[in-house]
């Protein structure tokens, strides 16, 4: 930053990209340094090793895009754990022992569901007034205890033959890749190039100023967490399929939302909102579930890889906040 | 702050209501719990007699404690969401150091809570990062390194016999239904009522939850007060780990995190506004009393942990709409 008060220089187009994708250029080369080294340490890495990274992150991959779609928008959604367990059970006890066709259309109902509670959660949001916060926080353990009803003990199942498709058989990573990039170019891209994606991030960035230029503040922010809802449904089918139950504990929906907001900060989403994108979170959330993994791959102990997560979301935070303090003072 | 009663004559019953409940929570919250504790009692008798009063004490005190770590944060415009997992943490150091003798295991707990509190502190306050977040990503943290030390020959391991001094003051008994912990509670209480109106740091913190720029314009260091106001929450947490395992008789790695949101609640029930400024630890203790009594009628209804959580939730958030009502500070 210079100290003269001239106008400033117009910006060159690589300092533009630079700015613009840096964070993002930075994520990739971190999930390249990642999946090498952990490619080094197994004798022969191949489809197996990958379905297994892949399977493994695909539901914190889409968690990372339900939390990173809210944030974009201004807010912060502490629910999506406990709503991807609440999936988790509700899929796990209606699939149990059904066909293959009844167990797809209990996906698209489970994920339909979903979207409907994260929808009233915004509209409990923009009618209330409380903050974002205190919304999802109570109602996170309101839905925890929903899906303690539903599974009151861990259980349920889902169809045999799904479980491929959905994440991949034995060495096949091509299903959780193809999942991946459905949901975000054909959910995620249109969204984001609608007008009610141009209006998300408007509001993300500056709630009055889109309200005073005609944006519905409400309805663009009741959308965000619709749109959540909808990736957090695919996240907790995602867990059903990997985990082949249900499983009701609130520790899992705690850890999955920390995890979630730790791969949104790392992929590049100012939790101010309104900048920002979904590929940065989607490979933040590869790359944070490739810890404990290497981690074991080292000899550590990878109950450490818990305290990893904890420590690399308040460092990356506190990193954020320096920059902002830098920007402040200069 | 200002307590100005100016009561407006054109003001309708309902708002003059509202304005008591905002400016004499206590006042208000004391009645509902008189009635709560009355219908509970009529619902289940031996609420009436003295094990019934104290079996609600015993548990009522160590959830207000836990609750002021959440009011001093919250009364900054922050929260604590790492208090369970300080709590715990806590209870197992102590157990840890119980052979040691008990300044040495009390210290250590008590040391635990502040290192973690300062950390959380100067997050919040030097690096700016949301407090949510801070303490969201110290529990994990805190969750792997207790993990870590309890399995196999982790530091933590063999840690099962509580200090006696713990066990005493967490169930023992001071007269009548009247539990040892209760004095604790007074203790931390007259601490807490009088440094929150009378010291500085108190004004600080009420001013720091109010309006920030301002006070930073004013001259005074928000950033050593958020470090405070955190270490302060920090060594309470771990005080509501002791007091905790002291009932139970045990540490247990998630011994406390059914109690968190019941923290959080009872600090907003007390009238304490989570976005900072306004509320106190008076009506923090009456909302941790009326949890309590709460807690004890779902159960007399044979209700599952399922629906007393759907019910806390509901709870926490209707108050707060109530309180967002009330006094018109919409986050938006």
């Amino acid at each position: 930053m210079t100290t003269t008060t001239a106008l400033p220089a117009p910006t060159s187009s690589f300092t533009r990209l630079r700015r613009r994708h840096g964070w993002l250029a930075g994520v990739v080369v971190l999930l390249i340094v990642f999946v090498v080294l952990r490619a080094t340490q197994i004798p022969n890495f191949g489809g197996f090793e990958l379905r297994t990274i892949l399977a493994g992150s695909m539901a914190l991959a889409f968690l990372a895009m339900a939390q990173g779609v809210v944030v974009i928008s201004g807010g912060i959604n502490i629910a999506v754990g406990a709503l991807m367990v609440f999936a988790n059970c509700l899929a796990a006890r209606f699939m149990l022992e059904q066909d293959a066709l009844t167990a797809t259309l209990i996906a698209v109902a489970v994920i339909a569901v979903c979207a409907i509670i994260s929808g009233i959660m915004g509209l409990v949001i923009t009618i209330s007034g409380v903050p974002d916060i205190i919304v999802t926080l109570a109602l996170s353990f309101v839905i925890g205890g929903m899906a303690l009803l539903v599974l009151p003990a861990p259980g349920g199942g889902i169809p045999l033959e799904l479980q491929p498709l959905i994440v991949g058989g034995f060495s096949d990573p091509l299903p959780a890749v193809l999942w991946l990039t459905i949901a975000f170019v054909a959910i995620w891209l249109p969204f984001k190039r609608s007008r009610w994606g141009i209006a998300t991030y408007a509001v993300g960035s500056q709630r009055n100023a889109s309200y005073l230029s005609g944006v519905n503040v409400a309805n663009t922010r009741i959308r965000a967490y619709v749109l959540s809802g909808v990736f957090v449904g695919m996240a907790g089918i995602v867990t059903t399929a990997f985990t082949g139950g249900g499983e009701p504990r609130a520790s899992i929906g705690l850890a999955a939302l920390l995890s979630s907001v730790a791969a949104v900060v790392l992929g590049g989403v100012a939790l101010t909102g309104g900048s920002g994108g979904l590929l940065g979170p989607i490979l933040a959330a590869l790359i944070l579930s490739l810890i404990p993994a290497i981690m074991l791959g080292f000899g550590w102990n990878p109950n450490y890889a818990e305290v990893a997560r904890g420590a690399i979301l308040i460092l990356v935070v506190m990193f954020g906040g320096y920059i902002q303090m830098r920007k402040r003072t200069t | 702050m200002s307590t100005v009663s100016t009561i407006d004559d054109a003001a309708t019953r309902g708002r003059r209501m509202g304005r008591m409940l905002t400016e004499r929570p206590v006042i208000v919250l004391s009645a509902a719990l008189l009635v709560l504790y009355v219908v509970t009692g009529i619902q289940d008798p031996s609420l009436f007699t003295a094990q019934g009063i104290r079996s609600t004490l015993l548990l009522a005190c160590p959830l207000a404690i836990m609750a002021a770590a959440q009011t001093v944060c919250m009364l900054t415009g922050g929260i604590d969401l790492s208090s369970a997992m300080i709590a715990n943490f806590a209870a197992y150091i102590s157990a840890n150091n119980a052979g040691a003798g008990p300044l040495q295991s009390l210290g250590f707990a008590f040391l635990v809570g502040a290192v973690v509190g300062l950390i959380n502190g100067v997050g919040v306050g030097v690096f700016k990062v949301n407090p949510l977040i801070m303490t969201l990503g110290m529990s994990s943290v805190l969750v792997g390194v207790v993990t870590v030390g309890i399995v196999g020959d982790g530091f933590l391991s063999g840690s099962s016999r509580l200090l006696p001094f713990v066990k005493t003051v967490g169930s023992g008994n001071l007269f009548g239904p009247i539990p040892l912990n209760a004095t604790v509670l007074l203790l931390v209480s007259v601490a807490l009522l009088y440094g929150l109106r009378r010291t500085g740091l108190g004004r600080n913190i009420y001013a720091v939850g109010d309006n920030e720029p301002a006070v930073r314009l004013a001259g005074s260091r928000v950033w050593q007060v958020l470090i405070a106001v955190y270490v302060i929450a920090g060594i309470l947490a771990a005080l509501a780990g002791l007091m905790f395992s002291g009932i139970s008789g045990s540490v247990g790695p998630d011994q406390t995190n059914s109690y968190l949101l019941p923290a959080i609640a009872a600090a907003v029930i007390g009238g304490t506004s989570i976005l900072g400024g306004t509320g106190g630890f008076a009506g923090t203790i009456v909302g941790a009393l009326i949890l309590t009594v709460l807690n004890r009628l779902l159960l007399g209804f044979e209700t599952s942990e399922a629906v007393r959580q759907i019910i806390y939730g509901i709870i926490v958030l209707a108050l707060a709409w109530v309180y967002v009502r009330l006094t018109g500070q919409r986050a938006d």
